[in-house]
């Protein structure tokens, strides 16, 4: 046992205890035998004497220790092993508040565990706060935006139009930054997968986003390749989709079409008509993490870095392939099936 | 069509009173929940917009409040727009959402899309641009002008007009237009929308019939 178990340490306090206290009596009871007879033993005498009498039942006393050592040791750490199951199975199905119950511990180990719980609470606590300041810097951010673009509308003329475009740009990276704000917060507090229809998913979001296509003169369509589920978060991989989607309605031409392809496994693919994007330019693109400097020429700057993020966050991953102006999210089917 | 504006930010509030002038309704505003309360208690409202974050109280617990009393529908105005926050909103009573920043036109298009639901606030005629349709004479025009469609044809136009803006899946269609016992072929729902299509075209009205393949149909609700 390595000397930084607690198991280890007490075995090995309790066996040199023992062998020391043995040592002592055999002393002692030799010493007894030598100064208190009358007639002097010869050495071998006082050897058969102290096997027959001291050795032999100091062997099965120690043996009997070992045992009892060894159950003693066990039983009085099995809380903390028990306790360490009972957190991981918390922490797998409950997103937060995740606390260890001190009560069931030795009184020993209750400090600590008490103060793992205020070191937990306060995760929680920091959670939260960075979610409450995503959702008021949303609020604080996007009013006056709105009021903004309100204004714009009343103004005629192409100055007035390109304004617009820039307050729909500025508008699109204050939600990518507030996403990245909440998916951080999110994967702080450990929110828990759920089973997951890619077409329902990829339904949902074509919906959403058809009559603002339309009004653009592009078209969305959904194809099923072999039905399937997984599991994951459903607002990360709705977010996923949505920037893929976003980013090639807007290297789609005017009458062009989108696609976005379910399966087959669990993967969402998103086809365009545009240029394409080569492997190369993706993996430069969602290398980027999070820096606004950059205005990327095809207009996918944070967007990819956001959903190669939610991907790795899946244990997935974000490919593309130029050819076919596919790009997609492979969700791991290991991870995925895992409950 | 008179509305009331729930929204903290005056400068947004007016200008969207101004934009929605232009569409037709008259709006009153209330930069708080209890000017809120006294605007519903003084007159009588066709839908509310309701900007859920608001200086004396949060307005979805306004609403699951105010809901034992009949509220006319309700618009919100968010500036997250997540899915657990939408679907809290529909919980609470929420007809709608719109995520901020939102286009005049689009408040405008919402709004008419909640006075069309069905209801006893749902008028008699439903339109979409030149298209109009008496939902109970079972008679449907373009520009005044009647249109000769079948049974089917005028279920699956009063479905469209009803969410004109929005798509319709094509899983509604096939429930709204035929009953549980009767045999749907695969493509019966693309035969009627075709069928409807071509009359529509044929009156005058092109492309305003959008299929969104693997998902169902748009009709647009051009103004």
């Amino acid at each position: 046992m390595s000397p930084r178990s607690l198991g280890g340490r007490l075995a090995l306090g309790l066996g040199l205890v023992a062998v020391l206290g043995a040592f002592v009596l055999l002393g002692l009871v030799a010493l007894e035998y030598v100064v208190g007879s009358d007639e002097p033993l010869t050495a071998m005498q006082l050897a058969h004497e102290v096997a027959d009498h001291v050795v032999a039942p100091l062997i099965i006393l120690l043996g009997l220790v070992a045992v009892a050592g060894a159950m003693v040791i066990r039983s009085g750490l099995r809380p903390l092993t028990q306790a360490a199951i009972d957190v991981d199975r918390a922490a797998q199905t409950a997103p937060r508040g995740v606390r260890i119950d001190h009560n069931a511990l030795p009184a020993e180990a209750q400090p600590f565990a008490a103060a793992v719980n205020r070191l937990l609470a306060r995760l929680d606590a920091a959670a939260e706060a960075q979610e409450a300041f995503a959702a008021d810097a949303a609020h604080e951010l996007k009013t006056p935006l709105t009021i903004l673009s309100l204004e714009l509308e009343k103004l005629p003329g192409e100055v007035a139009k390109g304004l617009k475009d820039d307050v729909a740009a500025l508008s699109r990276l204050v939600d990518q930054l507030l996403l990245l704000a909440r998916l951080d917060a999110q994967s702080a507090a450990e929110t828990p997968r759920e089973l997951i229809d890619p077409k329902n998913i990829a339904t949902d979001l074509i919906s959403a986003l058809a009559p603002i296509a339309l009004k653009s003169s592009r078209n969305l369509a959904f194809e099923e390749v072999g039905e399937t589920t997984f599991l994951g978060r459903r607002e990360a991989v709705t977010a996923a989709l949505r920037n893929l989607v976003e980013n090639a309605l807007r290297a789609t031409p005017e009458g062009g079409t989108v696609t976005v392809i379910a399966g087959p496994g669990p993967r969402l693919a998103v086809r365009d008509e545009g240029p394409g994007l080569s492997p190369e330019r993706v993996a430069e693109l969602s290398k980027r993490g999070v820096r606004a400097d950059h205005a990327s020429p095809s207009g996918a700057g944070l967007g990819l870095a956001i959903v190669a993020r939610i991907m790795t966050a899946h244990g997935g991953a974000l490919s593309a392939d130029a050819q076919r102006r596919e790009l997609t999210l492979d969700f791991n089917t290991l991870e995925g099936t895992r409950p | 069509m008179r509305i009331l504006i729930v929204e903290d930010a005056t400068r947004l509030a007016a200008l969207l009173a101004e934009a929605l002038a232009k569409h037709g309704f008259a709006s009153d505003r209330a930069p708080t929940l209890s000017a809120a309360n006294d605007a519903l208690a003084a007159a009588a409202y066709d839908a509310i917009v309701l900007d859920l974050g608001l200086p004396d109280g949060d307005g979805l617990e306004w609403l699951k409040r105010r809901r034992s009393a009949s509220l006319p529908p309700v618009l919100a105005l968010t500036a997250r727009g997540t899915l657990t926050e939408r679907v809290a909103g529909l919980d609470a009573g929420v007809d709608d959402y719109l995520t901020k920043p939102f286009a005049a036109d689009e408040v405008a298009a919402r709004l008419r899309a909640l006075l069309r639901r069905p209801g006893p606030r749902a008028a008699p005629i439903l339109s979409a641009g030149p298209i109009s349709l008496d939902v109970a004479a079972r008679r449907a025009t373009v520009s005044g002008a009647a249109l000769d469609l079948s049974r089917r044809e005028l279920d699956l136009l009063e479905l469209l007009l009803r969410r004109a803006g929005a798509v319709v899946s094509k899983d509604a269609i096939e429930t709204a237009l035929y009953s549980f016992d009767s045999e749907v072929t695969p493509n019966a729902v693309e035969a009627i929308v075709s069928r409807l299509r071509k009359h529509l075209d044929e009156a005058g009205v092109q492309g305003v019939l959008h299929t969104i393949r693997g998902v169902g149909y748009l009709l647009e609700d051009r103004t």
